[in-house]
């Protein structure tokens, strides 16, 4: 790794650091006494000092590290955190960000920034009780690790391993037990448990018992024998992973564990399998025997159960002294009293604890061995899964993109490649074989795309977290109190709409503030809680992602919306008068339009709602708002989940192929020309008891042709959704659905009105995408 | 067919598939003293397995799969 390699991961770490320092600031002022909070502050805040302290870009060490003094006073609690202090914290760390921009771009720090650091660090150092000297830089020391030590509740085997004889496999180097519960349903999926476990790899044991009771008397009759009641135990010596393989379909019914750590009690003679804690067990459990047998008045049953103790304790333990004792321990036939028995138990003591010293010393030299010993389970799912992140630029990633949308286009070709083998060559057998090929292509080239789109996927949390820090600027400088709650922060959507979706939501979010919620008087005049809440859920909702900011505040007033829209020009007195509430609050949406009397830093320009709704649709999503006054505002967005690959229906006019998106398609008919009303120039025909209002696509598109008629008399009807409502494009012909990857329209053609962009088609051809809303209006 | 319901028992022969499962199961609860043969039964499908589990018929004789014949208790 070279120089610059590392200063872009140092970027790219410091900038991680200074969000999750953003955001714990907001939650400490949340929860000031939440050690846990606090801590993970002061770590982040040193791992960025650690950082910086490594390429000498000392105004931002000096920064950083007058934080990290500051904050460490705040942990030890010399020092209480307030909301100037966080003011300052947080100033520091915007100062930060823009030196990190600074490094991002130039590979150094202005040498002008020194004032504003020392500013910025003195600043900071002054809540620090003034007087104290500065100290000595800290050591560049890494992170501290908190070190886990991770609990197992499998240190033991399962009890359903027992329903195997594994003591008579322990000569295998390695067994894998596992318990195969196969789901309820399995034969309807065609699925044979038995016939998956008879041929597992390996296979040494195998037992088969019902997962519930078998059915008794009178349920016989309707037990149902396709309702899969089997729980299968196997044992094999195959390797975990082709055992894995073997099970891969069935993964989660799938139960494993690693015989061969459990046996150890099993383990050939000879072999140091007993671990040393085990031995430590037995000395101690033989002890306390000796102590129960000490014990005066024992019952014959007492010397019973300690006898038998003995024996088992015995039996754990190899080697020639254990085997030996037992021995003994059989020579005392039949009924012993107490006494005897504590005589050969206490004699016979010392060998079970020479065995377990000596296993303990030959294993001192290697302390962890101990919990190893007892954690193999989880020291071997750790090995084997390692969660590994990879961190890669997302140009590398568009590219990777790029290349697999060039695939998809590029296998489309394909099928027309089949129809010409067949129709001028006369190849059919060829062309089959091409489709068969192309059925493969078509396989792999959906997996892949539907892979990038999961690397490109990113929790839309990564955009609500610049949120608090956003509102609780505003609402300081407002004198507002608002509480912000966000839900399912962990919907995810493609990074681009994520991305483009930052500046419509800060619009949204300064305006609930600033027109929404009140001032905390008249909110408490209204009865209402002082502190407003302002809401952002976030949730799937099947191709889309949907996020709804709901506020508690004044909600609009439909009333001033409509004359502010008439004194702006907006829409006529007369129109004005005709619109519902419901529709007059939409007017918001309108360029130009503001009910702010001045011009404020936060709205009264009239660009707010209309840019949100511009940015919505731009990257193809929707924007409802509803709103009740008094109540609150609710604005629902509805975004794509991916931008990258669209569905298009192919429809013809007038001879050209055109792409209409499929999500504003509603249905395709074919009306009989003699359905059609025509009334002066406009057509309708009435759909399902609904006027449908009818527009010929060539019409629209400046073409000089009258909509083709086919061999019925019937004319081809695209319904499309406008505004809510339904329209009809006459057109040629249809042609079936494409996914394609749309490229917007650029340089000379970027003016262009009414098309959404084009697209490349597995024949060559470039196809047109139409915009049916710029079209129609 | 792989089945065959003779009087007093049913023969099992060859590869009994899935299909067969719920015949089979019809047939053994209808009989007084259920019983199978299944010495000429090559492997049975996991749901046939589960109707011989459940309602335990006479096993008049063996299959010549070890693993069957154990899961089954015979052997």
């Amino acid at each position: 790794m070279n120089q610059t390699d590392l200063l872009d991961q140092f970027v790219i770490e410091a900038r991680e650091c200074l969000e999750a320092i953003g955001k714990r600031l907001l939650d400490v002022e949340q929860d000031p006494d939440n050690d846990e909070l606090l801590n993970d502050l002061f770590r982040s805040v040193h791992t960025l000092k650690g950082n910086c302290g490594l390429f000498e870009f000392k105004p931002l060490e000096r920064v950083v590290h007058a934080g990290e003094d500051l904050l460490d006073r705040v942990r030890h609690r010399t020092l209480a955190y307030s909301a100037e202090l966080a003011d300052a914290l947080l100033e520091a760390m915007d100062y930060s960000a823009q030196l990190i921009d600074q490094i991002e771009r130039h590979g150094r720090i202005d040498s002008n920034a020194d004032a504003r650091s020392i500013a910025h660090a003195s600043a900071l150092r002054s809540f620090v009780c003034g007087s104290e000297p500065a100290p000595s830089p800290a050591p560049l020391a890494a992170v501290p690790v908190i070190a886990r030590v991770p609990v197992s509740s499998e240190d033991l085997a399962p009890s359903w391993t027992s329903r195997l004889d594994l003591a008579a496999v322990a000569s295998k180097l390695s067994v894998l037990a596992l318990r195969y519960l196969p789901e309820v349903g399995c034969f309807f999926k065609g699925e044979d448990p038995w016939r998956l476990a008879r041929t597992a790899p390996g296979l040494l044991q195998l037992h088969v018992a019902s997962a519930s009771a078998w059915p008794q008397g009178e349920d016989r009759a309707a037990w149902d024998c396709y309702q899969c009641n089997l729980d299968i135990v196997l044992c094999t010596d195959a390797p975990r992973s082709e055992v894995e393989a073997h099970f891969c379909c069935v993964a989660e019914q799938v139960t494993w564990c690693d015989a061969t750590a459990n046996v150890g009690v099993a383990a050939p003679p000879g072999e140091p399998a007993v671990s040393p804690l085990l031995r430590q067990r037995v000395a101690v459990l033989w002890s306390d025997q000796c102590e129960l047998l000490a014990r005066a008045g024992d019952s014959a049953g007492t010397v019973g159960a300690a006898r038998r103790a003995l024996s088992n304790l015995l039996g754990c333990l190899d080697g020639p002294a254990g085997s030996a004792a037992s021995a003994s321990l059989a020579e005392i036939a039949g009924e012993v009293s107490a006494s005897s028995l504590l005589v050969w138990a206490r004699s016979n003591a010392l060998a079970v604890e020479v065995v377990a010293v000596t296993a303990t010393a030959s294993e001192a030299t290697m302390p962890d061995r101990d919990i190893v010993a007892v954690l193999p389970r989880v020291e071997d799912s750790s090995a084997a899964s390692p969660q590994k992140v990879l961190k890669v630029g997302q140009e590398k990633i568009d590219r990777l993109m790029e290349l697999i949308g060039e695939m998809v286009v590029a296998k489309n070709s394909l099928p027309y490649l089949a129809q010409r083998a067949e129709e001028v060559f006369q190849q059919r057998e060829l062309a089959r074989e091409i489709k068969a090929q192309y059925a493969v292509i078509n396989r792999i080239a959906d997996d892949l795309q539907h892979a990038i789109m999961q690397v490109r996927m990113l929790p839309v949390g990564a955009v609500f977290q610049r949120f608090g820090r956003l509102i609780r600027d505003i609402s300081r400088k407002l004198g507002k109190e608002v509480n912000l709650v966000v839900e399912g922060e962990d919907t995810e959507a493609d990074k681009n709409v994520i991305e483009s979706l930052a500046d419509p939501l800060i619009h949204i979010l300064r305006n609930s503030l600033d027109h929404g919620i009140e001032l905390p008087e008249v909110r408490r005049a209204a009865g209402k809680p002082p502190a407003g809440t302002i809401r952002i859920v976030a949730r799937q909702e099947s191709d889309r992602v949907i996020i709804e900011i709901q506020d508690d505040g004044a909600g609009v007033d439909a009333a001033r919306v409509r004359n502010k829209a008439v004194e702006r020009g907006l829409i006529s007195a007369d129109q004005a008068d005709t619109l519902s509430d419901d529709d007059a609050v939409q007017l918001i949406f309108l360029p130009g339009f503001s009910t702010a009397d001045e011009i404020s830093d936060l709205s009264g320009r009239g660009v707010g709602m209309d840019v949100v709704r511009t940015a919505i649709e731009r990257i193809n999503g929707g924007v409802e708002l509803s709103s009740v006054q008094g109540k609150g505002t609710t604005l629902r967005l509805s975004l794509p989940l991916s931008m990258a690959v669209t569905t298009v229906m192919v429809v013809e006019s007038a001879g050209r192929r055109l792409g209409v998106p499929m999500d504003l398609i509603v249905e395709t008919v074919r009306i009989p020309a003699c359905d059609i009303h025509h009334f002066k120039q406009a057509r309708t025909t009435v759909l399902r008891g609904r006027v449908v209002p009818l527009r010929a696509l060539n019409d629209l598109l400046a073409l000089d042709a009258a909509p083709m008629l086919n061999e019925a008399g019937e004319l081809a009807v695209l319904v499309i959704r406008h505004d809510n409502e339904s329209v009809g494009l006459l057109v040629d012909h249809f042609h079936g659905a494409s996914d394609i990857i749309l490229k917007p329209l650029e340089g000379v053609l970027a003016g262009l009105i009414g098309f959404a962009g084009t697209a490349l088609m597995g024949d060559g051809g470039v196809l047109m995408v139409l915009n049916p809303k710029e079209l129609l209006q | 067919m792989t089945i065959r319901y003779l009087k007093k028992h049913a023969v099992l022969e060859g590869h009994v598939a899935v299909d067969d499962a719920e015949a089979l199961a019809q047939w053994l609860l209808q009989q007084r003293v259920p019983a199978v043969h299944l010495g000429k039964c090559e492997d049975v499908h996991g749901a046939v397995l589960q109707v011989l589990l459940a309602l335990r018929p006479t096993f008049k004789s063996s299959p010549a799969d070890p693993l069957l014949a154990r899961v089954l208790g015979l052997a």
